[in-house]
């Protein structure tokens, strides 16, 4: 895929690229609004990285510049805003989702891959992972064409990895992506554990292949060979 | 003691004083010019009798005398100085032995070569009416002074002071985070004038420290969210180094910890500022019981962990509120209730009609409950940002509901009342 992330600060920035490109991704970066713009005159991409408050001006002049000339990019709002009203505007002028900083990498990851796979699937609602099928319209997974039935936590943590694969993801950030901003876990991951270790029991009985990979109580890996 | 009343009992005393002053004065001076008026009269009738004596050589009859008493008396005495002096006066022609006060003269008078003492008496009785009429006219003045001070008071006075108990009501109801400025006062009197020019100028001086408060608090915890922002995408790319080891981890993990508390105080922190920005008015019909089995339902795994017996008593309800908002109140008092649990312990959500409780065992001691809902105000185990129930409260209050919280010897008690 090909990015383009529009953020001013240089750390962040950064930070995205990397995590993106070790993907085989090609990154393009912008720090203002008027660089962008030149960038999207002259180039496509499949989905540029959006920060609202950018030195020379408003995230959403860009988003009625792509709507204007009907473009097809996919936009993912980066913003320190958490305000609805921020929100309904940029979804209103076509962005397709909305992150609040701060966010962990592999989330912004999750969310550009579903955005992805929302806008190219075009009919093709099948996600494949080594020996792993899984169907997004129907929420199932099989493997070797043998169902294996998940919970909805479960499923949601399996698709989280996929788009995490090969790196490692923090117990955090998976916490933060099953229960969002609603409930304060602060430090117990005691959920993660339990739906991790069944997760990982259901697909070792299927494939007969630990995939997922502690990291020193830090987080998981799942491997990709 | 009101003003009012306090000046007018001073006026009156004041005023009364004077008068019985006045009056006093009065009756005394009127007292001394009638008294000379009354020795003039004496004076001429004793002439009238010297030249009686002169004429006729002899003394005259009582009855010569229509309107005066007149006593002679021999005495050896050759001369004396005529004297004035009260004295009584009869009726002669009355049998009764009614005495009125008089005005007598006293004076020696030689007649054939004998001295008489000669006394005559004339009555005061006119004078003394006049007396009568000064002291009656003084009482009716006071009267009617004391009538128009308490009718000044009671009707005048009130009107006077209601600019001053508009402005007491305005600083009464007087909200810092209200955008309305209060209504300026109509009035005539320089100092209510003054007192509202500088009740104005407080309060637009108040209201714009306030502002200026929330602004830097907003601006302040935005700023932070993108270094934030740096902290943790940094954290993420560390930990894909696989050169790492076990105690490198430990430390991130403990950087991932603090960063994530650290963003959340700051969304609680924007959080109350937008709630007192009202910036959250739109609002919509919601149903409340439903609401809360969905919170119910997400807060399951979080029960069972501690192994939390949940009792519910919930009747269907809708209450018009911003959805978000109650999102949040419902999360608040659902984390805290689990939170500041014990193992193995009990909630319980009751619902009526217009009360909701949240009710949690817990530590066996009760908390303050004036202080329960103030920010930062946690308890010493506590990782959360103490600003949950600090925000339930905001929440409440933006909503015009009130939120308790009460400790029964065994369960904490948190109660909304709609």
């Amino acid at each position: 895929m090909k990015f383009l992330i529009v953020e001013d600060e240089q750390g962040l920035r950064e930070n995205i690229t990397s995590y993106l490109s070790d993907d085989g991704n090609i990154c393009a970066t912008s720090s203002n609004l008027l660089n962008a713009i030149d960038k999207l005159s002259d180039y496509e991409y499949d989905c540029v990285l959006l920060d609202l408050g950018l030195p020379d001006g408003e995230g959403f002049e860009l988003l009625k510049f792509l709507k204007n000339k009907m473009r097809k990019e996919s936009v993912l709002i980066i913003s320190a805003r958490n305000s609805l009203n921020d929100k309904i505007n940029g979804l209103n002028l076509g962005a397709d989702d909305y992150l609040i900083k701060p966010f962990h990498l592999a989330e912004l990851k999750a969310r550009v891959e579903a955005i992805y796979r929302r806008k190219e699937a075009h009919g093709n609602n099948k996600l494949i992972f080594n020996e792993i099928t899984i169907d997004l319209h129907g929420r199932t997974v099989t493997v070797n064409d043998i169902p294996v039935i998940l919970t909805r936590k479960e499923y949601d943590i399996l698709l989280y990895f996929i788009a995490n694969k090969g790196k490692v993801v923090s117990k955090n950030a998976i916490a933060e992506h099953l229960w969002g901003d609603e409930i304060d876990m602060h430090d117990n991951f005691y959920f993660i554990y339990t739906h991790i270790k069944n997760l990982r029991k259901k697909l070792i009985d299927a494939t007969s292949r630990d995939h997922l990979k502690s990291i020193y109580g830090i987080g998981y890996k799942l491997t990709c060979e | 003691m009101k003003l009012s009343v306090y000046y007018t009992r001073l006026n009156i005393i004041a005023t009364i004083s004077v008068l019985l002053l006045g009056a006093i004065i009065y009756f005394f001076a009127v007292n001394y010019v009638i008294q000379n008026q009354l020795d003039g009269e004496l004076n001429e009738e004793m002439e009238e009798v010297t030249d009686y004596i002169t004429a006729h050589q002899k003394l005259p009859e009582q009855k010569e005398f229509e309107n005066e008493q007149i006593v002679f008396t021999q005495t050896n005495q050759k001369t004396m100085k005529t004297i004035y002096a009260n004295a009584f006066y009869k009726e002669i022609d009355e049998k009764n032995d009614d005495e009125k006060n008089g005005r007598a003269i006293e004076s020696i008078i030689q007649l054939n070569e004998k001295y008489y003492k000669v006394m005559i008496t004339i009555s005061r009785e006119s004078t003394e009416y006049f007396v009568q009429i000064i002291a009656a006219i003084t009482l009716t003045l006071m009267t009617g002074l004391f009538l128009i001070l308490f009718l000044i008071n009671r009707y005048l006075a009130n009107g006077l002071w209601e600019p001053f108990f508009f402005l007491l009501k305005q600083l009464r109801s007087f909200n810092v985070s209200e955008a309305v400025s209060p209504d300026l006062v109509t009035t005539k009197v320089d100092e209510f004038r003054e007192l509202d020019n500088a009740i104005h100028l407080m309060s637009s001086r108040v209201k714009n420290d306030f502002i200026t408060l929330k602004q830097f608090t907003e601006n302040a915890s935005h700023e932070m969210m993108t270094p934030l922002a740096v902290i943790t995408s940094k954290l993420d790319t560390l930990i894909q180094d696989e050169s790492l080891k076990q105690e490198h981890f430990n430390q991130i993990q403990d950087i991932y910890g603090a960063t994530n508390r650290l963003s959340r105080l700051n969304q609680s922190l924007l959080l109350l500022v937008k709630i007192e920005n009202n910036l959250f008015e739109e609002t919509e019909q919601l149903s409340l019981d439903r609401l809360i089995y969905e919170k119910i339902d997400l807060f399951q795994e979080l029960l069972n962990s501690k192994n939390i017996t949940l009792t519910t008593n919930i009747i269907q309800k809708s209450v018009t509120a911003n959805k978000q908002l109650m999102d949040i109140l419902l999360n608040n008092l659902f984390s805290n209730a689990i939170k500041h649990n014990i193992d193995s312990g009990t909630i319980i959500i009751e619902q009526t009609d217009n009360k909701l409780n949240f009710r949690n065992s817990g530590l066996l001691q009760a908390l303050d409950e004036k202080k329960v809902f103030e920010r930062f105000r946690k308890g010493k185990k506590s990782q959360g940002t103490g600003l949950g129930l600090a925000i339930a409260w905001n929440i409440c209050n933006f909503n015009n509901w009130k939120i308790n919280y009460s400790f029964d010897g065994s369960l904490h008690t948190f109660q909304i009342t709609f």
